[in-house]
């Protein structure tokens, strides 16, 4: 089993994607062998109203509902998020939040995200982080060019102890690995593995040794990137196959709330 | 078979400078299935001497003489220095059994200064790596502290003055515009480009066979071992593209050397 904590459906304005339709994504977890994939809308991150990429989103996925678990974008800043968050929860049936603080320009440790983010505990919605969606140096000139700080991220999560943070897509963790002598990242932050690298600098042993095996779970990135680069990581990943298991599907199915994955 | 053209040993032989070692290279070499790595020891920024030139190619034939059937070398130079650098690539080819030439972002590839040194590795065959990347502006390029980072185009027009040149232009995957170095190869037979670096964007490896031929393009990794890998394995390619990509190319390249 493996479940996929990070894909995407939807239009990137700045590059063309290939197999970034609800139908497209499914073939690649087919090739990859991915069972399940948490997938957000990129149209949403773009559009001042994210609720209607949520509803795209929704809408588009349908088919595959035993596959593809949606998670809402919300913009904190933007007006009726409360209204929308309920609506993405009790109709759409999203569980969790993807959240973009550099697109949307706000922080984590602002007035407007400690009202969602209490509101996405008392939801028990896990809230995931994407630091960037590509990688900076390449960035469209329309396009933001730096990533989310992840000593922001740390802090929020210190401060909001209820909520879950899932940080994806992010290639260096010196915050949470080199706070040598300072206190272990709180127990709240999970991180998807997909650009660390199980050789050399062993970041991916790196974050088990700093969080346990229990907070690290497996994200491909598609359909930005290819797959197979994460899988290859799981195969040579030097740990025992009960941990693989743990990263591949059962921390996240425990996240999420999945009956037996 | 994977011959990794883009790949780089530890600063000091079996010392953990990079937080790793050779040893830790060819443990992940092995883990993936890679045969042989491409290996230099180049100076990132600045003008270096000859002096910390030739250290860098000495820590190099380190590696080559700790591993002699996996890590082949590049001698690095900096082309600023004409006849010397002429003579450090002599030396590391023909007396320390180096494959190539490795240059950096001492000087931009459509640079005059860079010709003699060309001329040279056109005249032995060997191929030239050449860092290289496409900064989203000149202002970041100065900010990632390369101001003279050669892209498509610089070393299009080099392979222009210099048509027998064997030139690779370097981590397509490595930050920067993959698309703008890509679309401006297209039309320039000697250069080839290496898939090797970090990015693992869906379709690169895919654009460069469009653009350019599979027989143009070259499996590395940069020390992105499992990314390197894991995108020539992910790409839709045939699989004779994949074995052209993965060591046939670079093979072919290496049988031309006239030394």
């Amino acid at each position: 089993m493996i479940i996929d904590a990070s894909t995407y459906i939807g239009h990137w304005p700045f590059r063309r994607l290939r197999h970034n339709t609800a139908e497209g994504l499914i073939s690649l977890m087919d090739r990859n062998g991915i069972d399940k994939a948490v997938v957000s809308s990129i149209n949403a991150v773009f559009y001042k109203n994210c609720q209607e990429g949520n509803e795209e989103l929704a809408e588009e996925i349908e088919p595959y509902r035993d596959r593809l678990i949606p998670f809402a974008t919300l913009n904190p800043k933007y007006v009726a998020w409360r209204e929308d968050l309920e609506r993405c929860v009790e109709d759409l049936g999203m569980r969790g939040l993807r959240l973009y603080p550099v697109y949307h320009k706000y922080g984590l440790l602002e007035r407007e995200s400690s009202e969602l983010l209490r509101e996405a505990a008392r939801m028990r919605l896990p809230v995931e982080l994407p630091v960037t969606l590509v990688d900076p140096r390449q960035h469209h000139w329309l396009d933001v060019d730096t990533g989310l700080p992840l000593n922001q991220v740390l802090e929020a999560a210190n401060r909001y102890r209820e909520n879950v943070f899932i940080i994806l897509n992010a290639k260096t963790v010196s915050p949470i690995i080199e706070r040598k002598g300072a206190a272990a990242p709180p127990r709240n932050v999970y991180v998807e593995m997909s650009r660390l690298s199980a050789v050399l600098n062993k970041s991916i042993q790196a974050v088990i040794s700093r969080l346990g095996v229990e907070r690290v779970v497996f994200g491909t990135g598609m359909p930005f990137h290819y797959a197979k680069p994460a899988l290859l990581k799981m195969e040579i990943l030097d740990i025992k196959e009960e941990e693989k298991e743990a990263i591949y599907w059962k921390n996240m199915a425990e996240l999420l709330g999945l009956q037996g994955g | 078979m994977k011959i990794d053209v883009h790949c780089h040993v530890a600063k000091r032989a079996n010392r953990a400078s990079r937080g790793w070692t050779n040893a830790d290279l060819i443990e992940a070499a092995d883990k993936l299935g890679i045969d042989k790595l491409l290996c230099s020891t180049p100076v990132s920024r600045g003008q270096p001497t000859m002096k910390m030139v030739r250290e860098c190619n000495d820590i190099t034939y380190e590696a080559m003489k700790e591993y002699p059937d996996r890590i082949l070398g590049y001698a690095f130079v900096n082309p600023g220095y004409f006849t010397e650098a002429i003579e450090e690539v002599e030396r590391c080819i023909n007396e320390l059994g180096m494959i190539g030439i490795k240059l950096y972002n001492q000087y931009r590839a459509d640079e005059p200064v860079v010709l003699p040194l060309i001329r040279k590795a056109a005249e032995m065959q060997v191929p030239v790596l050449w860092h290289a990347g496409h900064p989203p502006s000149p202002e970041e390029a100065l900010r990632w502290g390369q101001p003279r980072i050669s892209d498509g185009v610089h070393i299009a027009a080099l392979a222009r003055k210099v048509p027998d040149a064997i030139l690779i232009n370097g981590h397509i995957g490595g930050g920067g515009d993959w698309e703008w170095s890509i679309k401006a190869l297209k039309n320039v037979p000697n250069v080839y480009v290496d898939t090797s670096g970090s990015v693992v964007d869906e379709g690169i490896v895919e654009m460069c066979v469009k653009y350019l031929g599979a027989e143009r393009v070259l499996f590395g990794t940069d020390l992105s071992m499992e990314a390197g890998v894991g995108k020539i394995l992910g790409a839709d390619l045939t699989d004779e593209q994949r074995e052209l990509i993965f060591w046939k190319n670079i093979d072919g390249i290496l049988r031309r050397r006239k030394v």
